[in-house]
């Protein structure tokens, strides 16, 4: 009798109705795909170059994303994300422009910040019982107030590792006649895309395979319930905080690798970008639930809205902030209607 | 039989009362052993002190001879004293296997072995005959499938004494039986199990002897078939049981006017058709199973589902109920029947719980004085015999005797012509039980109609005038109060219309 359930079929594993969110972040960045492809098709919308490029433009967003979505699975919220990410962008532009550091140093000085913040935050968050929002609001006026101090005006970066860097591309090949070719048109992923793919890959490895990450699961579902059963709250959201710091430091350094300067006001609002991303992605602002498959679905689908404006042409690209603003709503309805009627089962 | 736990004078001290005072109390393995007393009696302080929440100030615990001294309720699972609550303490998110073993996962190759956790949870809830998918969510399920998954990991977990703090209030009979045949099966495998129940019959039902409590005092401990219930009620309350439920039915006049009408009311979803009348100072009870309508109704009548066909009269005078306000407004009052969700906030005071109604009723423009609401508080307060110090103090922190108190309270304050009250002795304690039975009394005397529900008969026929059987979602029979027996109305439950 039990055997029978052991062996779970294909089906009723997919069937899960702990994947519903998820299914609806990938079915709607599908159908507008589609409907891309059939307005836009001839300009070149489903070419490989337009679909890499949704990576490119936004690997920075996507990185951070990563760490967002632990943060919101444990029922938390982090503000500070995209100061620190900006902050990060000031270290490296004004250590290797004005004071002609290298950009490694730059970098490790960054980690120490982001993630010492990120700790710092989360210890005030569950030791001092603060609200995430209200701490996270802090750590975000620190830093952008540590990015105005450095300087206030846009510094460019130059640096030859730096350069290296950022010019460094795979091209995407094809198989004609037995011979590679670059595939028309050009299209390549570069260092943020890898970056960003890496980071996803270890984020589902985290969740999905560690003790730490169902952790943040269980805190996220009732976080008294994981104090009984004996879970390290404390710890696993002192770590997630620090982690969630550490995705800011390296989506920083990817911006800053896109846009090749530091400002002390590049990233304004790229917190709520990043929560975006997550939440269109199918995680619960409530906790508890969060895919990082979703969060890369949910990054596609917010970067995909201006690609189709552009591929239009005639639109501002405020309608952009317009679509975003629905897909948002769309889907906190759906997570309203999802919560419920799970709810409603009992 | 060895003793498996022995505590020894265990007393403990709140500041102002001694909430335990030298209460012995042991557990032998493979024995199923009640707990009772009524609500502050100390169980739960002994279990506190036990599972490691409270520091006894004096008294030793010995487990397996050994003396212990649990500081967290980790050390206490470690030791192999877990606890099952009422309210399930386990994550809704993750899914029925993983509840069972997050925090202790398998793991093969530095990663988790899902497979290994799945088989294993499967194995699990086939023990206690359940054949359920433990890869969905723990939200999925009923309590009692939760309840079990609870058991389950304490079990897994090795424990040698399992407390099961009221796990039977929110389950229906079929699963209190599924409960009891595990709780059973585990007591064959030598485990020590605690168990603490307001119902008397389930004490029966299962258990081998059973521990009484006091006012933080031992009474004794006895063997189950060595004490009957009245004495078993009589030793728990101190008083004797006629005493404490010496109650008279609501005396109305044959020309009493009628003070609620409900006709033929229903919608497509919850109820079918129903007609309820009600005179003025009387009491209707509804009976009937879970899901049967009972809650339903009442949420009709007060507004908070929409009829689409029938008619309501109040007072002679027809009504629409679009909404509670509406109801409110006609002094129609409803106490829930999850008096956490849907009716006590607890952050709030004694006084503010109190006041809501009442100030819905007046609307904002025109507030109270706080002079004049702590006045109204007090008065219940005192009216009601709600223990606490003020009017100041969270509705959260009393008892579910109290809470239940305060929601009256609530109701009373707005002079209401028609109260409802859905299931408002659930989880509270006899004596607690027979003091709101008194007071539902008590206002039918002073003119108010009362709807009583309850899923426990033997109260509803100790109360009513009148009962309405209710089954799969329409009313079924009305009988007289007067003279039915429990027999009765279960016939007509079973069998349909009488």
């Amino acid at each position: 009798m039990t055997s029978t359930k052991n062996r779970q079929t294909l089906w009723s594993r997919l069937t899960n109705p702990k994947y519903i969110m998820v299914y609806a972040t990938i079915g709607i960045f599908l159908v507008i795909y589609a409907f891309g492809a059939v307005a836009y098709g001839d300009k070149g919308f489903t070419t490989l170059r337009t679909f890499v490029n949704l990576f490119i433009d936004n690997a920075y967003y996507g990185i951070s994303a990563v760490g967002m979505t632990m943060v919101l699975i444990t029922g938390g919220i982090d503000l500070s994300v995209g100061a620190v990410a900006s902050l990060t962008g000031m270290f490296l532009a004004y250590g290797t422009s004005v004071l002609g550091l290298h950009p490694l140093t730059c970098i490790a000085a960054a980690l120490v910040m982001g993630v010492g913040l990120g700790l710092l935050m989360g210890w005030v968050i569950h030791y001092l019982n603060v609200p995430a929002f209200i701490t996270t609001l802090t750590g975000m006026f620190l830093a952008r107030g540590v990015c105005s101090l450095i300087s206030r005006e846009s510094i460019d970066i130059h640096h030859p590792m730096i350069d290296a860097l950022a010019g460094w591309k795979i091209y995407l090949m094809r198989l004609v006649d037995g011979q590679w070719v670059k595939v028309k048109p050009i299209a390549f992923i570069n260092f943020n895309v890898i970056l960003f793919l890496v980071m996803i890959a270890l984020g589902t490895f985290i969740l999905q395979r560690t003790r730490f990450g169902r952790n943040i699961y269980a805190i996220g579902g009732n976080e008294q319930s994981a104090k009984l059963m004996g879970l390290p709250v404390g710890y696993t959201k002192v770590m997630v905080y620090g982690f969630n710091g550490l995705c800011s430091v390296l989506a920083g350094l990817s911006y800053a690798l896109y846009v090749k300067s530091g400002w002390n006001l590049s990233l304004q609002g790229g917190e709520l970008e990043v929560i975006t991303c997550a939440v269109i992605g199918g995680t619960l602002l409530t906790g508890g639930v969060g895919y990082m498959v979703g969060t890369l679905f949910g990054v596609l689908l917010k970067s995909i809205i201006p690609a189709l404006i552009t591929f239009n042409g005639n639109l501002l690209s405020w309608w952009g902030k317009l679509a975003t603003g629905g897909l948002l709503l769309l889907f906190i309805c759906i997570q309203r209607f999802v919560v419920t009627s799970a709810r409603g089962r009992k | 039989m060895s003793e498996l736990l022995e505590m020894r004078g265990i007393t403990m001290q709140f500041p102002g009362v001694k909430a335990l005072d030298g209460v012995d109390f042991t557990l032998r393995a493979g024995e199923i052993h009640s707990l009772l007393g009524e609500n502050g009696a100390g169980k739960s302080t002994l279990i506190k002190c036990l599972t490691g929440v409270n520091r006894m100030d004096a008294g030793t615990i010995r487990l397996d001879g050994e003396e212990i001294r649990p500081a967290s309720p980790q050390q206490a699972i470690a030791l192999g004293i877990s606890t099952v609550f009422q309210e399930v303490n386990l994550c809704p998110n993750l899914t029925v296997a993983e509840n069972i073993f997050v925090g202790r996962q398998p793991m093969k190759h530095g990663q988790i072995d899902w497979k290994t956790i799945n088989r294993r949870a499967a194995e699990l809830m086939a023990r206690f005959h359940l054949d359920i998918d433990v890869t969905r969510p723990l939200s999925y399920y009923s309590t009692a499938i939760q309840q079990m998954t609870s058991i389950a990991r304490a079990v897994d977990i090795q424990a040698k004494v399992l407390i099961l703090d009221e796990p039977t209030s929110s389950l229906d009979e079929n699963e209190v039986q599924l409960l009891f045949n595990v709780m059973r099966e585990l007591r064959e495998q030598g485990l020590g199990i605690i168990f603490i129940t307001h119902f008397l019959d389930q004490i029966y039902a299962v258990s081998d002897r059973m521990t009484i409590l006091r006012n933080g005092h031992l009474v004794g401990t006895w063997g189950v078939s060595e004490l009957s219930k009245v004495e078993l009620v009589t030793k728990m309350v101190g008083k004797d049981m006629d005493v404490i439920f010496n109650l008279k039915r609501a005396d109305v006049p044959g020309d009493a006017p009628y003070m609620l009408k409900a006709e033929h009311i229903g919608d497509t979803e919850h109820i079918r058709d129903i007609s309820v009348s009600l005179k003025k100072g009387e009491l209707v009870g509804f009976a009937g199973l879970l899901g049967s309508g009972r809650t339903e109704t009442a949420e009709m009548l007060f507004g908070a589902s929409r009829a689409t066909k029938g008619s309501i009269t109040l007072d002679g005078e027809d009504v629409t109920l679009r909404q509670p306000f509406d109801a409110i407004r006609a002094q129609i009052a409803f106490c829930p029947e999850d008096r956490k969700r849907d009716g006590i906030i607890g952050d709030l005071s004694i006084r503010e719980n109190i006041m809501l109604a009442v100030q819905s009723r007046q609307g904002f423009m025109h507030p109270m004085s706080r002079q004049e609401q702590t006045e109204l508080a007090n008065q219940y307060i005192r009216v009601l015999g709600i223990a606490t110090p003020d009017c100041e103090k969270k509705a959260g922190e009393l008892s579910g005797g109290n809470q239940q108190k305060v929601i009256l309270a609530r109701w009373m304050a707005t002079q209401p012509k028609v109260l409802i009250l859905d299931e408002p002795t659930r989880g509270i304690d006899i004596g607690a039980k027979a003091e709101i039975q008194r007071l539902m009394l008590e206002m039918c005397g002073g003119g108010v109609s009362v709807i009583f529900i309850s899923s426990e008969l033997d109260e509803i026929i100790r109360c009513s005038n009148r009962v309405v059987v209710m089954r799969d979602r329409e009313k079924v029979a009305e009988v007289d109060g007067e003279g039915c027996t429990q027999q009765d109305i279960l016939k007509i439950i079973a069998e349909g219309a009488a």
